[in-house]
C-alpha cells in the first residue's frame, strides 16, 4: 500500500510538467492553432526558469521568466504562421529546432550547476486525508498551480465569452471574421498564453524534477504533450486525466526496479513513447467508429481575410 | 532561395558572434579559411552533405505526398541497428563483397520497417503521422543505446559504448587518401532513382497526385492506404541508408551520436529544396556549411554544437516567413484611394 502510494505521489510530479504543457497546447489548439513547437518550447522555459533561479534564487521570478520568455518566443510562431500564413506545422517544427538549439547553446555553460530545489508545502487538513491527501495534497506550489490553471482553463474556456470567441477560431474562423471578431488577435492570445503555460511546464524540470542542467533536459515530453492535447479531446479537464496517465508511466520507469522486475532500463525509456503511441491509435479508432470529430474544424488551417473558403 | 538563406545566416551570425563576444569579421575568416581554403573542410563538406543528402530526400520523398516523416532520424538509427547486426554475426561467412551488400540491404528493410509503422498507423487508422513518426526516434534511440550498453558491447572497449569495429570487407571504400567515402556517390544514385519514380513512373504520378488531390487519386483508382505505408517504407528505408553510410563509411562500428540530428536536418533540407530530389543536393550541401561551420566554431571557439538546431529553426523560420511573397506580390498603393483610382 505504502509503496502504491509512492508510484501515485510520483506519478502526479511527473504528469505535472505534462499537464502544464498540455494545457497550454489545449488553449492554443482550440483557437486553431496547432503549436508542434511544445518541446521547443519547454526548453526554454526550463532554460530561462533554471538561469534566474541561479541568478535570483526567486522562484516566482525563475516562473515568471520562463513564462515570459515562452510567450515571446510563441510569438515568432504566430508571426510566421499567423501573419505571413506559412504551414503551422513546419512552422511548429521551427520553434523546436529554434528551442533546442538556444537550450543547448546558452546551457552548454550551466551543465553540472544545481539549484535548490522547490520544497512540498502540505496543505493543512487536506493532506490527512487518507490516500488522496498524499497523492495530491502534499506537493510544491507548481503542482498546486497547476490545478488552479485546470480550472482556470476551464472556466476560461468554457464559462467566459472570450473562452468562447477563442473557441470559435478554431471553429469557424470566416463566421468570426464577419461577425467583427478580430481572429489574428484571438488566435495570437490563445497562441501566447498557452506558449506561457507550456514554458511553465518546462520550468518544472530544473525546479522540481532534475535541479541540475542537462542538455536537452525535458526529453521529448513536450512531443508526449501534443499527442496528450489529442488524447484530452481538448478538454482541461480530461487533460488532468491524461497528463496523469502518462505520469503514471514515466514514475513506474523509475519505479519498476524497486518491485524487482529485471528490466533493461533502456526499455523502460520507450515505455511512455511506446504508450503514447498506443492511446494515440487507440484513441483515433475510437473516435474513428464514432464518427465523432472533437478536433476543432479549423485547426491548423489558414486563415486571411478576404480570401474565400 | 538558399543564397537569400545563406545572407540571412551571415547576418544572424553577426548578431550572434557579438552576442556571445566574438569578433565576427574573424569567425567569418576563420569559418571561410578553414572550410574553402583547407583540403579537409572541402572533404568535411562532402562528408557532411552525405547523410544529408539521403535524410533530405527521405522526407522529401514523402513531403511528395503531402505525409510528414518526423522520425527519419530513428529511421537512420535503426538502419544502422540492421546493417550492425549482419556485420557483427556474418562477418567471415559470406563470399567477398557480399557482407556490404547484404548490409545495405539490411540497412534498408531496418529503416524501412520503422518507417511503414507510422505509415501503416495512418494509412489504416487515420493516426497523426507527424506524432507517431517523432515519438519512434525516441524509441529507437533507446534501443541503440539499450544494445550499447548492453549485449553488443565490446568486450575490450574498457566499458566504452562501442561495438567492436567491422571487418574491412563491412567498410564503404574511400576515395583516394580523402575521407569522402562511397556514400556520396549512393547517395547521388538514389536522388536520380527518386526523381526518375516521381516524374517518369506511373507509382510516381501516383504518388505526386495523392500529394496534391487526395480526392481525385481516390476516384482514379489509387488505393491511398497501399501507397501511403509503400512511401513511409521507402522514406524509411533512404533514412536507413543514411545510418548504413555514417557506419560503414566512416565509423567502422556503431557508437553513440553517429547521428549528430541528421535525421531532423533532413526536414530542413527537404524544405529548402521543396521537395524536389535535385534540390536535396544543394540544400544538403548548405546544411552541410552549417555543420561545419559549427564545427570550426566549436573548435576555435569552444562554442557548443547544438547551435546548429538555433541556426536550422531560424532558418526553416525565415524560408517559411518569406514564402508568403512568392505567392503574392507586394503593391505599394495609396491607402486612401483618389478619384480615378480602381
Amino acid at each position: 500500500m505504502e509503496f502504491f502510494i509512492q508510484i501515485l505521489i510520483a506519478a502526479v510530479v511527473m504528469g505535472t510538467p505534462l499537464l502544464f504543457a498540455t494545457l497550454g497546447g489545449v488553449i492554443s489548439e482550440r483557437a486553431g492553432v496547432i503549436n508542434l513547437g511544445m518541446e521547443g518550447l519547454m526548453l526554454v522555459g526550463a532554460l530561462v526558469a533554471f538561469v534566474v533561479m541561479l541568478n535570483t534564487e526567486n522562484y516566482f521570478y525563475a516562473v515568471a521568466a520562463a513564462a515570459l520568455a515562452s510567450g515571446l518566443v510563441s510569438i515568432i510562431h504566430g508571426v510566421v504562421c499567423l501573419m505571413l500564413r506559412a504551414s503551422q506545422i513546419a512552422s511548429g517544427l521551427a520553434l523546436t529546432f529554434f528551442g533546442t538549439g538556444l537550450s543547448g547553446l546558452f546551457g552548454d555553460k550551466l551543465t553540472g550547476e544545481t539549484v535548490e530545489p522547490l520544497s512540498r508545502i502540505p496543505i493543512p487538513g487536506l493532506h490527512a486525508i487518507p490516500v488522496l491527501g498524499p497523492v495530491l495534497f502534499n506537493h510544491d506550489v507548481l503542482v498546486y498551480f497547476s490545478y488552479i490553471c485546470v480550472g482556470l482553463s476551464w472556466w476560461l474556456l468554457y464559462k467566459t465569452r472570450l473562452g468562447l470567441n477563442i473557441r470559435s477560431m478554431g471553429e469557424a474562423p470566416e463566421v468570426c471574421d464577419s461577425l467583427g471578431l478580430s481572429v489574428m488577435g484571438y488566435r495570437f492570445f490563445a497562441l501566447i498564453v498557452g506558449g506561457m503555460l507550456v514554458g511553465i511546464g518546462g520550468a518544472y524540470f530544473p525546479l522540481a524534477l532534475t535541479p541540475f542542467w542537462v542538455d536537452g533536459i525535458t526529453g521529448g515530453r513536450g512531443w508526449i504533450a501534443v499527442a496528450l492535447v489529442i488524447f484530452a479531446f481538448w478538454d482541461p479537464v480530461k487533460a488532468l486525466g491524461g497528463a496523469y496517465l502518462f505520469g503514471l508511466a514515466l514514475a513506474l520507469e523509475l519505479r519498476l526496479q524497486v518491485l524487482g522486475i529485471e528490466m533493461s532500463p533502456y526499455f523502460l525509456k520507450m515505455l511512455p513513447f511506446v504508450l503514447t503511441i498506443l492511446v494515440l491509435t487507440l484513441v483515433t479508432i475510437r473516435n474513428n467508429r464514432r464518427g465523432i470529430q472533437v478536433m476543432p474544424a479549423a485547426l491548423g488551417k489558414v486563415f486571411f481575410r478576404g480570401e474565400k473558403h | 532561395m538558399l543564397s537569400a538563406a545563406l545572407l540571412l545566416v551571415l547576418l544572424i551570425s553577426w548578431f550572434f558572434f557579438l552576442a556571445v563576444g566574438i569578433e565576427p569579421f574573424a569567425a567569418y575568416k576563420i569559418i571561410g579559411e578553414e572550410i574553402f581554403l583547407t583540403k579537409y573542410g572541402w572533404q568535411d563538406l562532402l562528408v557532411k552533405m552525405t547523410p544529408l543528402m539521403f535524410t533530405g530526400l527521405a522526407v522529401a520523398l514523402a513531403a511528395q505526398m503531402r505525409q510528414w516523416n518526423i522520425g527519419a532520424e530513428g529511421q537512420f538509427h535503426m538502419g544502422t541497428f540492421a546493417m550492425t547486426w549482419v556485420a557483427l554475426n556474418f562477418d567471415g561467412q559470406l563470399p567477398g563483397g557480399m557482407l556490404i551488400v547484404l548490409m545495405f540491404i539490411m540497412a534498408m528493410i531496418g529503416g524501412g520497417l520503422w518507417g511503414s509503422v507510422p505509415g501503416y498507423l495512418k494509412a489504416r487508422f487515420g493516426v497523426n503521422e507527424i506524432i507517431t513518426s517523432l515519438l519512434l526516434n525516441y524509441v529507437a534511440a533507446a534501443w541503440i543505446d539499450h544494445l550499447l550498453f548492453g549485449p553488443w558491447r565490446d568486450p575490450v572497449s574498457n566499458n566504452f559504448p562501442i561495438t567492436r569495429e567491422f571487418s574491412p570487407e563491412a567498410q564503404l571504400p574511400n576515395f583516394g587518401n580523402t575521407s569522402i567515402h562511397a556514400g556520396l556517390i549512393i547517395a547521388f544514385i538514389f536522388v536520380a532513382i527518386i526523381a526518375w519514380v516521381l516524374w517518369k513512373t506511373q507509382l510516381g504520378f501516383k504518388i505526386r497526385l495523392t500529394g496534391d488531390n487526395p480526392d481525385a487519386a481516390r476516384y482514379a483508382g489509387v488505393n491511398i492506404r497501399i501507397l501511403t505505408i509503400l512511401v513511409f517504407a521507402a522514406s524509411g528505408a533512404i533514412a536507413g541508408l543514411a545510418g548504413f553510410s555514417e557506419v560503414a563509411g566512416i565509423h567502422y562500428r556503431l557508437q553513440q551520436d553517429i547521428s549528430i540530428g541528421y535525421g531532423y536536418t533532413g526536414i530542413i533540407v527537404a524544405w529548402l529544396a521543396r521537395n524536389h530530389p535535385l534540390g536535396v543536393i544543394f540544400s544538403a550541401f548548405f546544411m552541410s556549411i552549417i555543420f561545419v561551420s559549427a564545427e570550426v566554431l566549436q573548435i576555435e571557439y569552444g562554442l557548443p554544437i547544438s547551435m546548429v538546431y538555433l541556426y536550422q529553426g531560424i532558418i526553416l523560420f525565415t524560408a517559411l516567413g518569406t514564402d508568403i511573397f512568392t505567392e503574392y506580390r507586394l503593391r505599394i498603393k495609396r491607402f486612401w484611394p483618389k478619384a480615378g483610382d480602381n
